[in-house]
C-alpha cells in the first residue's frame, strides 16, 4: 500500500469511528467522577486508563475500591469482563495472516470495543462489496481504534477534574450512545434472520443473567450462549 | 504519589487486559478454519455487540424503553451518526418529560 493510501485509509478508519466519540466522551466522563469519588487522583485515572484502555473493567475496579485496593479480585474482574477480547480477536485473526506479528502485536493493545466494531464491520463490507481488495485494511483499523485513546484516557481525567463539581452526568441523554452505536454496526453484519439466531439467543441469555446475577457476567454468559447455538445449528447444516 | 499497592493493581489490570486482546489472535495463529468454526466466528461479533447492550432491553424505566424503541428504528434504517444523535436527543427528550 502506497503512503497515500494509508493516509486515505487512517483517515477513513479516524471519520468512520468520529461518531463514536459521543457514547466514549460522556461515558469516560462519567468513569473519572466515579474515580475521583473514591479518591483516585487524576494522575492515577490517567495511568489506569492509559495502561488498561478498556472501560467496563476499569468500572468495575473503581466500583471495588479500596485502600489498599482488592488486587487479586479486580484482576479476576478484569479477566472476566475482557474475555469478550478473546472472541473479538479470534473473530479478526483470519484477516490478519498476512501481517507480521510485530505489526499487530502493538496494534492489539487498541483494541476495544468500539474500534474494533467499526474495524470489523468495514472488514466484512469490503470483503462483499470490493473483493479484489484485503479485506481487512490496516490503517483503517488503527485510524478507527487509535483516535478513541486519547479520547478515552482525556475525558477521563477531565472527569476526574471536574467531576466533584458537574452534578450526574449521567441525568443527560447519552446512555443512549452505545445501544445506537451497536446496533447500526451489527446492521451492518446482517446476513438475514435465520443467521441472526444465535443473536436473539444473546440477547435473552444476557437479559436474564444481568437481572439474575449483580456484576459484569452477563456479557461473557450472553456471548458463550449465542456462539454454543451458532455452533450446534452448524453441525444441523 | 501513588502507592505500590495501586500501582501494581493498574500493572495487573493492563497485563490481564493485554493478555485478552492478543490471545484470540495467538491461539488461532494460521489455522484454516473448519466451515462450522467459521460458522461460529461469523456470528461471533454480533453475540458480542448483542450481549454488551443487553441491560437496555430489560430497563425497568419506560423513558429508556422507548428511546431504545426509537433507536431500534433509527438503527434499521439510518447510517451512524443521524442514529447516533436520534438515539440521544430521544432519551434526553423522554428523561425531561417522564421526570
Amino acid at each position: 500500500m502506497n503512503t497515500e493510501s494509508v493516509r486515505s485509509e487512517t483517515l477513513r478508519g479516524i471519520k468512520d469511528s468520529f461518531p463514536l466519540m459521543f457514547a466514549v466522551a460522556p461515558y469516560a466522563l462519567v468513569l473519572g467522577a466515579q474515580a475521583a469519588q473514591v479518591n483516585l487522583s487524576s494522575a492515577e485515572v490517567a495511568l489506569m486508563t492509559g495502561l488498561n484502555f478498556a472501560g467496563g473493567s476499569e468500572f468495575a475496579a473503581v466500583q471495588l475500591w479500596s485502600v489498599p485496593p482488592p488486587i487479586w479480585t479486580i484482576v479476576l474482574v478484569t479477566f472476566l469482563i475482557n474475555s469478550r477480547h478473546i472472541i473479538m480477536g479470534a473473530a479478526l485473526a483470519p484477516h490478519l495472516q498476512h501481517l507480521p506479528k510485530r505489526k499487530v502485536l502493538p496494534a492489539l493493545f487498541f483494541m476495544a470495543d468500539e474500534g474494533w466494531a467499526v474495524s470489523y464491520a468495514d472488514t466484512l463490507r469490503r470483503s462483499l462489496n470490493a473483493p479484489h481488495l484485503r479485506a481487512f485494511s490496516f490503517p483503517y483499523y488503527l485510524g478507527a481504534c487509535i483516535s478513541i485513546y486519547p479520547i478515552w484516557v482525556g475525558f477521563s481525567v477531565l472527569g476526574a477534574l471536574v467531576g466533584p463539581h458537574l452534578g450526574n452526568v449521567e441525568t443527560y441523554g447519552f446512555a443512549m450512545a452505545f445501544p445506537a452505536v451497536f446496533l447500526v454496526l451489527m446492521r451492518s453484519m446482517w446476513k438475514g434472520i435465520r443467521a441472526a439466531r444465535p443473536w436473539l439467543v444473546s440477547l435473552v441469555v444476557a437479559s436474564i443473567v444481568h437481572l439474575a446475577i449483580p456484576g459484569a457476567w452477563f456479557v461473557i454468559c450472553g456471548a458463550l450462549a449465542g456462539l454454543f447455538c451458532a455452533y450446534l445449528w452448524a453441525l444441523e447444516e | 504519589m501513588i502507592s505500590v499497592s495501586t500501582l501494581l493493581t493498574f500493572i495487573g489490570m493492563a497485563a490481564t487486559t493485554y493478555c485478552s486482546r492478543i490471545l484470540g489472535y495467538l491461539l488461532l495463529g494460521n489455522r484454516n478454519l473448519s466451515p462450522r468454526a467459521k460458522a461460529v466466528m461469523d456470528v461471533a461479533p454480533g453475540c458480542v455487540l448483542i450481549s454488551v447492550i443487553a441491560p437496555y432491553f430489560v430497563s425497568s424505566r419506560p423513558e429508556e424503553m422507548a428511546a431504545l424503541i426509537i433507536t431500534l428504528l433509527a438503527a434499521s434504517r439510518l447510517s451512524m451518526l443521524p442514529t447516533v444523535v436520534i438515539a440521544v436527543t430521544s432519551l434526553g427528550l423522554l428523561k425531561s418529560v417522564f421526570n
